[in-house]
């Protein structure tokens, strides 16, 4: 880890089967401790460059070296870098036959290769804090939006990992629930947390993210410090983004 | 919503359908003067008819004072003792030959549709058993990364599916049992199994592709292994999904098994078949034989609805 920077993406490109562009040579790095947020209209390419920091979304041109795993066209090893990525999904894609205490333990059991005992202290520790320690033998189902991603927050954390993406954590919440999910995602951010997170609550944007992303047509087109990014927008397009979303 | 009161009048409705279906069915049996005699089917059920017990040589009956029977034989000076005998038939002093029935025993057991149905259990429960691996085994083939996985398994499904049973158990028993030297009873488990092998294939492959994409991508992102995922994510989210149309794949499979009845193989459809012709009775006999079949399957619905049930909570 050079200089402590954790996700190095340089000039990524992706191209649909179909010939379309979905990243136009992306260039990004994330330094550990950093919170980056990257905003940007429906279908700008958010997810999809938050999705190749874990292989989930395949690059075509490019290099992305991310914790000292270098990912470029044909990756092979993606087990060993996703044990240090986590990922927070908008369908909080909890497992659902599991319950809350089974979805945080899975993981460090099978691929940590933690004792059962050690794994449910860690997964007990990490329920109380985003606040659900009563919900360990709930399955998902049982629970509310807000508490299944604060749970799925909680699964990313028992991985221990060097990063966490959320892609539109809140996108799919009922706005009540909002609130919760944010306070958590602070709460980690104070904590020293690495963190990308694509979203569209310009509210945390300001108020946590150490660096702001604008990306459209998949191109990030600029980035800047929150109060320069919301007060003094430089670019045109995120001028006229900014205008219709707050 | 119906009231209840209309809900019970349209169920007594449907009642009275039924029935009077039932005394259609009776009338027109009246029409081509067929006399029903059900009194003959119990004993095809239960067989009291005990074994016979015969003579091992020729010789003599001895029945003594006491009631004991013995035989002394023709030539030479051996002598046999029956026990456990309820009625003699030979009288004292008969000459009889070797196999001549000399008394019975009496004895309760089932009787030949008993026997029958018992095999048709065997078979199919044996049969569901491998074609529940098989599936398992090609469904996960045809979700398989591996192209050769994928046309192996697409090749089996099209070809079983593309198939008629009956042929394939042509195939199975004069074909592939001669070759292997299959009893027919293997022959049958084979031919069934293999058969419903690519429909559960089929099944496990809708199975898993139900299961939604986020799950894999969510596993994945906490380092699951290929294997590992399969195995703890979405196997056991199949399985719930799968439940209800394997069910109905067990119970085709119990019906399927009446198709065996063309090798020589005694199942429930063969043992109607022989009572029919021992009786002259097809009605009652194909009856009590459809009767039997909705026990297996009926039986085996509700056991897997109460399984459903044990699921239903994680919702």
């Amino acid at each position: 880890m050079n200089d402590g920077v954790l996700i190095e993406a340089r000039g990524i490109e992706k191209r649909y089967p179909n010939g379309v562009l979905g990243l136009k040579r992306a260039s990004l790095s994330v330094k550990a401790g950093e919170v980056v947020v990257i905003v940007g209209p429906s279908g700008s390419g958010k997810s999809t460059l938050l999705r190749t920091f874990n292989g989930l979304e395949a690059i075509t041109g490019g290099e992305i070296v991310v914790d000292g795993h270098v990912l470029h066209q044909r990756s092979a090893d993606l087990r060993s870098l996703r044990q240090r990525v986590g990922m927070v999904f908008q369908q909080f894609n909890l497992f659902p036959h599991l319950t809350v205490l089974e979805n945080l333990s899975l993981a460090p059991i099978k691929v940590l290769k933690l004792t059962a005992a050690a794994a449910e202290e860690r997964a007990r520790a990490l329920l109380k804090k985003v606040g659900l320690s009563e919900k360990h033998d709930c399955y998902p189902a049982q629970l509310s939006g807000g508490q299944q991603q604060r749970v799925a927050i909680a699964r990313a954390l028992a991985m221990q990992p060097a990063v966490i993406l959320f892609d539109e954590p809140t996108s799919a919440l009922d706005p009540e629930m909002v609130g919760e999910v944010l306070e958590v995602m602070k709460q980690l951010a104070v904590e020293g947390m690495t963190m990308c997170v694509v979203t569209h609550e310009m509210g945390f944007a300001r108020a946590v993210a150490d660096r702001v992303i604008f990306m459209d047509a998949g191109e990030i087109l600029c980035e800047d410090a929150p109060e320069a990014f919301f007060g003094a927008p430089k670019h045109e397009r995120l001028q006229t983004f900014l205008r219709q979303v707050l | 919503m119906p009231t209840p009161l209309s809900r019970w009048l349209w169920h007594g409705f449907a009642v009275a359908l039924l029935a009077a279906l039932g005394i259609g069915l009776y009338v027109a049996s009246k029409r081509i003067d067929y006399t029903w005699r059900w009194e003959r089917i119990p004993q095809y059920l239960i067989s009291t008819e005990g074994e016979d017990q015969t003579a091992p040589f020729d010789g003599f009956v001895v029945v003594s004072d006491d009631g004991k029977l013995s035989m002394t034989a023709l030539r030479g000076s051996e002598t046999h003792q029956f026990t456990g005998f309820s009625a003699i038939v030979a009288g004292n002093g008969d000459l009889v030959f070797e196999g001549d029935v000399i008394a019975k025993t009496d004895a309760i057991g089932p009787g030949p549709l008993l026997v029958g149905l018992w095999l048709t259990l065997k078979i199919s429960a044996l049969s569901l058993v491998f074609a529940l691996l098989l599936g398992l085994v090609v469904g996960l083939g045809r979700v398989s990364k591996n192209p050769a996985a994928r046309d192996l398994s697409a090749f089996y499904v099209e070809v079983i599916r593309g198939t008629p049973l009956l042929v394939q158990i042509f195939i199975v028993y004069f074909f592939i049992g001669t070759v292997l030297q299959l009893s027919a009873f293997a022959a049958g488990v084979v031919a069934l199994a293999v058969f419903t092998g690519a429909y559960v294939a089929e099944i496990v492959r809708a199975g898993i592709e139900a299961v939604p994409k986020g799950q894999t991508e969510a596993a994945q992102s906490v380092g699951l292994s290929g294997f590992q995922i399969m195995r703890y994510v979405i196997l056991p989210q199949a399985t719930r999904r799968v439940l209800p149309p394997l069910a109905g794949q067990s119970i085709n499979l119990i019906k399927d098994s009446s198709l065996v009845s063309v090798m020589a193989l005694t199942d429930l459809t063969k043992a109607g078949r022989e009572v029919v012709s021992s009786t002259f009775s097809p009605f009652e006999v194909w009856f009590v034989v459809a009767l039997m079949y909705l026990l297996l399957t009926g039986v085996l619905s509700v056991a897997v609805r109460r399984l459903e049930k044990s699921y239903a909570v994680q919702g």
